[in-house]
């Protein structure tokens, strides 16, 4: 039982890196808090749903779909919204406030178009029959999702350490106004980051109808607290840390299913704020941000 | 002698016509209540609350119901607002149509969380809650008047025939070991005592190997789907809500797992979204409450299952919201208040409550026989036998009842292949 | 100078404020409707005398609140304690967990903010945990209707309101106040102007704590028939923190600025079009925090106007 334990929380914690990575690379590069994540998480789960309704999609393909329609309209809305809210004091609190209106939104919208029913893809159409890894059998949907969840890790690490764009996106984490001095197009970069970040929410979204049971357009609320707790967990702004983040999510919660089930929901937390207590920059984390 | 009789009769006549005039018909009858457009109760609270509207709409196309303190058929007119699935939100929105739109009638909103904070406000307003689907134990209290629940049994009452069956057929089938998963929340952990009690009742007849809980927001069941396997159970209840339901039957089919019997409440309470979300497969063998959005029940009062399920499918048609047992348990509403107004002796509402009594034991609706404790207003009829789920030569779902016998359509399959 | 200015504001924010709060329900009798402004007034102050004085942004408010709730709740159901007392009972919870959590304050920024949502979240698991059934009734809800007083309940609420109005007058008006704010602005600075850091910021935040707890019990004792996700919903958090922050933190009017019209325009919403309601009420928000970031006395501060 503990074999098995241990092993689904590292499928199911590489899926939650894959869901808190986006809201680590906006809230890194931009420090702006996305309170809706979870919400643009929830549209892309309903994008991959009418694809594969409407056109018989495989959810796979969509992500390709997932990302350009986010990115095209992440981009914008980067230049709508993020640059006046930094203007403002305390940017990372109001940014706060924005994004809960924007959830609002979203969810309203989304209730409107979809109804507020659950809605679901089949598991089979990501392969059918449980698979075997290391004398346990996972569900296909599983072992699938896992794959392409290590694939968007390693496709941000690559952005992020392996070409210019990457380069600069990181310096512009460290210090934004440096970042400024020294000549970079701050708010490119951001915009750019900011339509990647969505994105990813999305095609994590894409995999929440195999992953998580059913989408509704009122699941994101439960995505954001969780999501908050991986990339905290992990440390802000550094992929590698938000699959680890990820990874200590999904064992503790499966190791707590199986021993104290009535409880797994509680570890989590305790988790995120003895490492926050612990190691405030998380468990990769270099800079300590305590007051 | 002749002079009293004549006085008498003056009498009659002098008070009838009094009571004709004191009693100004009103223009309509104001019935107040919530529903929730969005948040977690949006699903199965707009089902409720659409079912409601198919009685409402269909009486005031007949110009209205008939109420018995006017003797004549009077319209309703429907006030509603939308708690989002907030109780604080709900708590003012309850107050708000009791002091401010002065409505004639307060339903409830869907389930025991939006239904627990108009208790101690209609109460305090001396106005009749009527409780369409909120089952916790807690609500019904002897010293409280002001309640009845008329859509389905109150939480402890659901499994009666589901534990008779595990306890009584159970060891002649060989079943022995059950395992119980349920929802930490008030209507399944009620449900899981009722079970626990059932099962230590039965002095060793069934005995229990896997007695756990799980957070109602669970989502994914993998590990505990294998935990369970573990403890080799001949028998599996898993007992949660919707979203529950279809991530746990998901993950079995997706793991390839079939217990040789699995009882869960949604693929009989909200086939259709279960079914959309799990297939027919996932549900192929699968033990459930089969519930009046699916029994035909042979309705004394009010519309049939298939007359309300065409109503349903040409005012709806947009499929927004799925039909299931919430669309059922808001019609039913309808109908209680209904017969209520057409026998009750006055407005007052508890003379309405009085007249809701009055129908425990008679009403026989879509939803089964409507049956109330007196004391508490808590509802013990409508309650739902035990089904199991099979598929037609076309793949398609269909109930088969196989308990309490006297409902019994067929004969349980066990094991499950 | 300091001392003229408070009583200045006690007679022209506090006094009207409690007076109005105090003789609506005469007028209007949807008492829970007023009740549900006095929860959040003072709710939206708790979070002005935290965010607004030390920049601690509490996002899991609603902890002390379902703590101060359930307090409430136990004191009565095992104490049998009368609601008065018990809500001494309310009180203590909530201080008591500001105690336990007192360590987040060495977090800073979103850190601070996501642990403490994390640490409410952590006290509903707790309290609603079917294993703790015996004590706090677990999942099952509490039924408090042996104690059940509208009226009172809601005065003692407006009296919590006046307390936590007064704490807020305080602060704008007193040196420890000023040392929050120095605190918050610069806390090196402070420190070597001789402010003792630790001790000023931890104050701050047990006030904080303690007006939360004392009003979730109030709220108890009113519902008095509740589930556990009613008193820690989120919600309550949010709605606080957006109140505040869209009246203008750090003052005494623009929380109360931010409940009245915000939630006033949640209630309109809500009652009128209630189906386009979420939709119309983010869309606003979104608006306001674009357009007028600083909160509502920012607007009046640039036209010349001295908002307190």
């Amino acid at each position: 039982m503990l074999a098995y334990a241990i092993l689904a929380g590292l499928i199911f914690g590489l899926y939650f890196s894959l869901v808190g990575l986006g809201l680590n690379l906006v809230f890194g590069v931009m420090r702006i808090v996305n309170l809706a994540h979870g919400d643009v998480l929830m549209l892309g789960a309903f994008a991959a749903f009418w694809l594969f309704k409407l056109f018989g999609l495989h959810p796979v393909l969509s992500i390709f779909a997932v990302f350009a329609v986010f990115v095209a309209v992440g981009w914008p809305l980067y230049y709508l919204v993020v640059p006046r809210l930094l203007r403002a004091k305390d940017p990372e609190m109001l940014s706060i406030i924005f994004f809960f209106g924007l959830s609002q939104v979203i969810v309203a919208l989304a209730s409107i178009a979809f109804g507020s029913s659950e809605r679901s893809i089949p598991g089979r159409v990501l392969g059918s029959g449980p698979y075997q890894i290391l004398g346990q059998s996972f569900p296909a949907a599983w072992v699938v999702t896992g794959g392409v969840s290590a694939l968007a890790v390693a496709f941000v690490y690559l952005y992020l350490y392996r070409t210019r764009l990457g380069y600069v996106t990181r310096a512009v984490m460290v210090h934004r106004e440096e970042a400024l001095a020294t000549g970079i197009d701050v708010h490119r970069v951001s915009a750019i980051a900011f339509g990647i970040g969505l994105a990813l929410s999305g095609i994590a979204g894409v995999f929440a109808p195999f992953m998580l049971g059913s989408v509704t357009p009122a699941m994101g609320v439960d995505i954001n607290i969780t999501s908050f707790a991986v990339i905290v967990v992990g440390s802000l702004g550094n992929p590698l840390g938000t699959v680890l983040g990820g990874i200590a999510y999904g064992i503790s919660l499966m190791f707590m299913q199986t021993y104290f089930s009535s409880w797994a929901n509680l570890l989590p937390y305790l988790l995120l704020i003895t490492i926050l207590l612990v190691r405030p920059s998380g468990l990769l984390g270099r800079k300590v941000r305590s007051a | 002698m002749v002079r009293a009789k004549a006085l008498a009769v003056f009498a009659v006549i002098f008070f009838a016509v009094s009571a004709a005039h004191a009693a100004d018909a009103p223009a309509e009858i104001k019935i107040g209540t919530l529903y929730a457009s969005s948040g977690n109760y949006a699903g199965v609270s707009m089902a409720q609350y659409q079912g409601l509207r198919i009685w409402l709409d269909q009486k005031n196309a007949e110009g209205g119901v008939m109420v018995k303190p006017f003797n004549k058929k009077i319209p309703l007119k429907l006030v509603s607002y939308d708690d989002q699935s907030n109780t604080a939100t709900a708590a003012t929105l309850y107050n708000q149509l009791i002091t401010q739109d002065k409505v004639d009638i307060l339903l409830a909103d869907f389930g025991s969380v939006l239904t627990s904070v108009a208790v101690p406000i209609a109460r305090d307003h001396q106005m009749l809650l009527i409780d369409q689907t909120g089952s916790g134990a807690a609500f019904f209290t002897k010293d409280n008047p002001y309640i009845v629940l008329t859509s389905l049994p109150m939480s402890s009452v659901w499994p009666k025939h589901m534990t008779d069956f595990l306890v009584k057929e159970g060891p002649k089938l060989g079943i022995k070991r059950v395992a119980l998963l349920y929802a930490t929340n008030d209507f399944h952990g009620t449900q899981a005592a009722a079970v626990r009690d059932a099962i230590k009742a039965s002095n060793g007849a069934v005995e229990l190997v896997y007695d756990n809980g799980v957070p109602t927001n669970t989502s994914s069941y993998t590990v505990t789907i294998n935990n369970i396997q573990a403890t080799n159970p001949d028998a599996v209840l898993e007992l949660g809500y919707v979203n529950n339901d279809i991530a746990f039957l998901r993950n079995l089919q997706d793991g390839g797992i079939k217990f040789k019997w699995l009882f869960t409440i949604y693929p009989g309470l909200e086939t259709e979204v279960v079914e959309k979300n799990v297939g027919p497969k996932g549900m192929e063998q699968v033990f459930t409450y089969v519930p009046s959005s699916v029994m035909e029940y042979k309705p004394e009062f009010g519309m049939s299952l298939s007359q309300f399920r065409t109503t349903w499918n040409s005012k709806y048609p947009d499929g927004k919201v799925e039909f299931g047992f919430n669309s059922v348990a808001g019609y039913t509403t309808g109908l209680v208040l209904e017969k209520a107004l057409a026998t009750t002796d006055s407005m007052a509402q508890l003379a309405l409550r009085k007249a809701i009594l009055g129908q425990s034991g008679k009403l026989k609706t879509i939803d089964g026989t409507f049956e109330i404790l007196a004391e508490t207003g808590a509802q013990v009829g409508e309650v739902q036998p035990l089904g199991q789920i099979s598929l037609d030569e076309h793949g398609e779902v269909k109930f088969v009842t196989v308990y309490p016998p006297e409902l019994a359509t067929g004969k349980p399959v066990y094991p499950a292949k | 100078m300091l001392r003229t200015k408070a009583l200045r504001h006690t007679l022209f924010i506090l006094l009207p404020v409690i007076a109005v709060a105090g003789l609506l329900p005469l007028a209007y009798s949807n008492q829970l409707l007023l009740f549900n402004f006095v929860v959040f007034l003072t709710l939206a102050q708790g979070v002005n005398i935290l965010y607004g004085f030390t920049g601690y942004l509490p996002f899991g408010y609603v902890g002390f609140f379902g703590v101060g709730a359930y307090g409430f709740s136990l004191a009565v159901m095992h104490l049998h304690l009368p609601p008065l007392a018990a809500l001494g009972a309310a009180a203590l919870a909530a201080v008591l967990l500001g105690l336990v959590l007192t360590p987040l304050l060495r977090l800073s920024g979103a850190y601070f903010a996501i642990a403490n949502l994390a640490a409410s979240q952590a006290m509903f698991q707790v309290v609603s945990n079917p294993n703790l059934t015996d004590i706090t009734k677990g999942p099952y809800g509490i039924s408090l209707a042996g104690v059940f007083a509208p009226n009172l309940s809601y005065g003692v609420a407006v009296a919590i309101l006046a307390l936590t109005l007064g704490t807020v007058i305080y602060l704008r008006n007193s040196r420890f106040g000023l040392a929050l704010l120095a605190v918050r602005e610069d806390s090196v600075t402070a420190a070597m102007a001789g402010i003792d850091v630790v001790r000023t910021r931890t104050l701050a935040w047990q006030l904080s704590a303690l007006v939360a707890g004392l009003i979730g019990g109030v709220f108890a004792w009113y519902v008095s028939v509740f589930y556990p996700e009613t008193v820690f919903s989120p919600e309550f958090s949010i709605f606080a923190i957006v109140f505040a922050l869209f009246g203008g933190v750090a003052t005494i009017t623009g929380p109360i600025l931010g409940v009245v019209v915000l939630y006033g325009i949640y209630n309109a919403i809500g009652i009128s079009t209630p189906q386009y309601f979420q939709l119309i009420y983010g869309a606003l928000i979104m608006g306001l925090v674009l357009f007028l970031p600083n909160g509502v006395v920012s607007l009046f501060r640039r036209w010349g106007i001295d908002v307190p």
